[in-house]
């Protein structure tokens, strides 16, 4: 679990980007993050693991203050994907780069390889193994790095734009594999700017704006509340725009985020009011 | 670090003088640095840097860079002076101790002092220059210069300057890869050398493969927009102005008497 106690963080140059945000992200939870380029996200995120420190507040995880923590330590609690995967990719085949993770945790070598073999299974991953990650494209680049956090297992997910360079399919493919450990009871928390993927996926969204918390709240209440959304350049998936306008007052439809809900609502909508169909 | 290599924006009479100018200001001190043997006049000439500096308005971002030569110029010292053995002895750490037929261990000797003083102080003239050129000019205005008074290649010149251009990319870089590498459980503080040796590929090895990519992606950007197709022109020119015709009478008046002097034997 994660909690944020009054986090207030400075750059060394002076700027500000975090100011006084305070939350709990309880154990299994999936959280998305959003707000415009600059609003703090990936600055939040880092706080994570400690490879940033808060100036004043406090950042718990699973107990652990991160202000006395090395990155190393909570790399067993925290699996951190960064948006590069350039960043970090350093072996020569993909098995070893898989196995890095793990190996850095002290881990026994046959546990390694079931570890290994499991992450990159998971991810597609498994008819490359002996390739050079060098010479695999951009999207399974991003597949090679995310599978060497998912082999060291941790308990909390922390992915910075894990979609990028992913065609839609692969995107959704990874999310699907981010909703499987979810559901296997790690915690996911996650930086897009797919408003889409966040209605499909995140059961809490968290809005950052320059530095605060807009709102923090369900999927459903988030992106049903297009004025303050607007105010910090976030724009709701195409199916709530779509239902606000029909909607002659606020909440007619009720607040579907998927064409299925929207469907239903329809529904319930026309047996409510058997003539509209035939007028 | 960067401080080395940063232009810092003031409106100073130095920063207005031509770029040439000032590369002329730095080559006449590096010349006079190496004819001069006494530590007095190479102090002298550092001094004269330093209130170049102290006149351009930026000597407050300049000191840790003067700051940090001092200290390497005086470990140079510290570690030069004892292994000089003529002249007369005016200092001995450990005396009494006979080693061979040398008396004392850490002995100083007039020449050694004199001539170690020199060194370092010759090595801060010829490093303090730099800096405070690239302070007081910005680099495109360099590449111009050299480019179309100098006449060298437009190409050496764009890569000198390229170069310059990505220490700060490369240390952002080197951040990010150090972050992820640490976020996988990756240990830099190792002891032991041979491990501190190995712990350092994880972070080397990214960082020359995404310099390699950045390098050849930059290479397609500069063909897309016309690099190399022939002569060019620029949107900065740096003309002389009667100020800079001036400065470079004054310097080239000190340095022919510096060396006329020195040469005569008159000052050291």
């Amino acid at each position: 679990m994660i909690s944020v106690n009054n986090l207030s963080f400075k750059y060394p140059s002076g700027v500000e980007v975090l100011n006084d945000i305070s939350f709990t992200i309880p154990k299994g939870a999936f959280v998305a993050l959003i707000g415009q380029n600059g609003a703090g996200k990936t600055t939040l995120l880092k706080q994570f693991n400690s490879l940033l420190r808060p100036t004043t507040g406090r950042v718990l995880i699973a107990g652990i203050d991160t202000s006395s923590a090395t990155t190393g330590k909570l790399a067993q609690k925290v699996g951190f994907l960064f948006q590069n995967p350039d960043h970090q990719i350093f072996m020569a085949n993909v098995e070893r780069e898989i196995g890095f993770g793990p190996k850095n945790l002290g881990l026994s070598k046959t546990e390694v390889r079931q570890r290994v073999a499991r992450a990159a299974a998971a991810v597609g991953l498994t008819p490359y193994l002996t390739e050079n990650p060098l010479f695999l494209s951009k999207g399974q680049r991003q597949r090679v790095a995310f599978a060497s956090v998912l082999a060291m297992k941790p308990e909390i997910l922390v992915l910075d734009e894990p979609t990028t360079g992913q065609d839609y399919q692969e995107g959704l493919e990874i999310m699907e594999m981010v909703k499987e450990l979810n559901e296997q009871g790690h915690t996911i928390v996650f930086v897009t700017h797919d408003m889409e993927l966040v209605a499909r996926y995140a059961k809490r969204v968290i809005v950052l704006s320059q530095g605060r918390i807009l709102l923090d709240d369900s999927c459903h209440n988030v992106f049903y509340q297009p004025a303050i959304l607007r105010e910090t350049n976030l724009f709701p998936p195409q199916i709530a725009k779509l239902i606000q306008k029909f909607a002659k007052q606020p909440f007619e439809f009720g607040k579907p985020l998927s064409v299925d809900e929207a469907y239903q609502e329809f529904l319930k909508y026309t047996e409510s009011e058997p003539d509209v169909c035939c007028s | 670090m960067s401080v080395v290599v940063e232009y810092i924006a003031k409106g100073s009479f130095v920063h207005r003088l031509n770029p040439l100018t000032k590369l002329f200001w730095s080559v006449t001190l590096m010349t006079l640095s190496f004819f001069f043997r006494d530590p007095r006049m190479l102090a002298g000439l550092f001094f004269s840097i330093v209130a170049v500096a102290y006149m351009a308005g930026i000597l407050k971002e300049m000191w840790p860079a003067f700051k940090g030569l001092l200290i390497v110029a005086g470990l140079f010292i510290l570690f030069q002076i004892f292994f000089i053995a003529d002249g007369k002895t005016i200092l001995v750490l450990i005396p009494g101790i006979q080693i061979g037929h040398v008396k004392g261990i850490g002995r100083i000797t007039d020449q050694g002092l004199w001539g170690c003083l020199a060194m370092g102080a010759r090595m801060m003239v010829i490093a303090a220059s730099f800096p405070v050129l690239m302070g007081t000019t910005k680099i495109k205005d360099l590449v111009v210069v050299l480019v179309e008074k100098l006449k060298i290649p437009y190409t050496y010149a764009f890569m000198f300057v390229t170069s310059l251009r990505f220490i700060p990319t490369l240390m952002q870089e080197m951040d990010q890869i150090m972050q992820a590498q640490c976020s996988r459980g990756h240990r830099l503080d190792e002891q032991n050398f041979f491990k501190k040796f190995l712990s350092l590929c994880p972070l080397a090895i990214p960082l020359i493969v995404t310099s390699v990519k950045k390098a050849e992606r930059l290479a397609i950007s500069m063909e897309t927009r016309g690099f190399g197709i022939g002569a060019r022109t620029y949107l900065y020119r740096n003309d002389f102005r009667p100020i800079d015709i001036m400065v470079n009478i004054a310097l080239t008046f000190i340095l022919a008497t510096g060396l006329f002097l020195n040469l005569k034997g008159i000052i050291g």
